[in-house]
């Protein structure tokens, strides 16, 4: 594990990796080599692309993109991270080097409204004439929405009140 | 654009499909030019929700992620809280919770070889799995007061001890599981129909099998051997003795030949669970629920479902409740990229084998 950290320090002088308990690893990467770190850590034996998070971090007004990549032989997992602006936030797509990476992709940008240069397909997931803010960002307010949207159930006693009158 | 092209919308409401799942296929003839998955209609936003509730009222929420099989979700929870929290778990739990795994194992296998066997039209194999299936469940209830939704793993070990009697009553279904294999053999996985309709099928090859993500008997049906249960051993797995079991084809029938390898070994490990199990309490203390903050943080958990790798990443800022939680499903690859591939290519009345030999299951995709 602290071999893979100076190797990737050794080529991307800004990147930091730090492990996380038992075959964790944690790589922090500048907007700029993140799709590098990831382009040399597949040829370095991390065939897989198994996810793909995104952190909303509204008071820092940052994203937070997460990939995780692992190898098929070794228990190692490693997260590639890398923080992008909040605002109008654009990211360039990693389909180039794994290939599903497009599902994530959209499934980000339907739920973070993040958008991915290149990705040819980011059409809406699962929700259907969405119109609010995307739904996953903090300053969406679920139970708001909940309440406007489907009314709010009346409590027992209204109820009762409802069923007299 | 072909000549005579039609599309096709298939599902959600279609004998050929279970589950709550779409897909629209351009044919032309009876053959698939191409096909796009429509996921949603299970949408929940449950990693959403979670985020509106404490460390332990998520566990009622989270296993709903899945109801054919619902424990890998609670486990992969339990066990992220417990690494944020710095919890460790007793030896005894640690055997419940292998016991409840294959438990729910077998039980899944049992649930997609009832949906399998159904829709190729092997009636007799369907209907005693479901049957069998439902002793499992009679199990479960016993063991935990509920039937799907169980809510008994806890962060720091399971919510009670196994009830007086309860390995007898294991073992007593166990030996009758096994006894029907010859059985379930002969009527269907031996049998030479299965073997037209399967096999050749969705066919993958390893490499694409690894390049698009797939887990679990996607990768065993093309002979890869990867198993978190063995690569990174979680619970009491180190202590037990198993086999991964592979098939070189890469088809729909070599996928379905693991599954069946696969119970097997869950039978046998659930003996040896048995056999094995250790003495002790089986919780661990936590803090009061509603004042219980975990400190800053963030961690990615696997477990191996029964159908493939089941991730978590889990982030605390050091609230009482979760920051952000993103599950990582199998279905999700299998359902929306691997999917789509393999029916490239196909007949019309393959969407549902191949769907199912990919162990698909729509909740999953949605969450």
């Amino acid at each position: 594990m602290d071999k893979l950290v100076g190797l990737l320090k050794g080529i991307f002088k800004d990147t930091d990796g730090e492990s996380l308990g038992k075959n964790r690893l944690r790589v922090t990467a500048p907007r700029g080599s993140v799709l590098a770190v990831l382009d040399y850590l597949k040829a370095s034996g991390f065939y897989q692309l198994k996810s793909i998070s995104c952190v909303d971090w509204m008071d820092e007004n940052e994203f937070e993109l997460v990939y995780h990549v692992a190898s098929m032989e070794s228990p190692l997992h490693l997260m590639v991270k890398t923080r992008i602006a909040r605002d109008n936030a654009t990211f360039p797509t990693a389909i180039p080097i794994f290939k599903n990476a497009g599902i994530f992709e959209r499934e980000i940008h339907e739920l973070f409204g993040v958008e991915f240069e290149g990705n040819p397909d980011l059409a809406p997931l699962f929700l259907e004439n969405w119109k609010e803010i995307p739904p996953f960002r903090k300053d969406f307010n679920m139970r708001e929405y909940v309440k406007e949207t489907y009314d709010s159930i009346p409590s027992f006693e209204e109820y009762q009140w409802q069923k007299e009158n | 654009m072909a000549e005579r092209e039609l599309e096709l919308i298939f599902g959600p409401q279609h004998l050929g499909m279970v589950g709550n799942l779409s897909i629209s296929l351009n044919v032309e003839g009876d053959t698939i030019l191409s096909a796009r998955v429509n996921p949603g209609y299970l949408h929940r936003g449950f990693e959403k929700l979670m985020e509106y509730r404490n460390w332990i009222q998520n566990f009622p929420l989270v296993c709903r992620i899945n109801m054919i099989e619902s424990e890998p979700v609670e486990m992969v929870y339990a066990m992220a809280v417990e690494s944020l929290a710095g919890i460790e778990v007793p030896e005894r739990a640690h055997y419940i919770r292998t016991m409840i795994q294959e438990m729910s194992r077998l039980s899944c296998h049992l649930t997609a070889a009832w949906a399998y066997t159904s829709i190729l039209g092997f009636d007799t194999p369907a209907q005693w799995a479901m049957g069998d299936r439902d002793y499992l469940l009679d199990l479960f209830e016993e063991l935990t007061g509920a039937r799907v939704y169980h809510i008994y793993n806890m962060p720091g070990g399971v919510r009670r001890d196994l009830p007086e009697g309860f390995e007898d009553k294991l073992l007593a279904f166990l030996d009758a599981v096994a006894g029907r294999l010859p059985d379930y053999n002969s009527t269907f996985f031996e049998n030479r129909l299965f073997f037209e309709r399967a096999s050749g099928i969705g066919k993958i090859s390893a490499q694409d099998a690894v390049a698009l993500g797939g887990t679990g008997q996607v990768l065993r049906g093309c002979g890869i051997k990867h198993d978190i249960r063995k690569l990174e051993p979680y619970a009491a797995y180190g202590d037990m003795d198993f086999e991964i079991p592979t098939r070189e084809g890469g088809d729909a029938f070599s996928r379905v030949l693991v599954i069946r390898d696969e119970m097997v070994q869950s039978v046998s490990i659930l003996k040896q669970c048995i056999e094995k199990m250790p003495s002790g309490k089986v919780y661990e203390k936590t803090p009061n629920p509603f004042k219980w903050k975990i400190p800053k943080g963030e961690t990615y958990v696997r477990v191996e479902s029964a159908r493939g790798e089941f991730g978590l990443y889990l982030v605390s800022n050091g609230g009482n409740r979760p920051y952000r939680a993103h599950f990582k499903t199998p279905s999700f690859v299998h359902g929306l990229v691997i999917l789509e591939k393999l029916l490239q290519g196909a007949n019309i009345a393959d969407v549902g084998n191949i769907m199912l030999s990919l162990y698909v299951i729509a909740p999953e995709i949605d969450r």
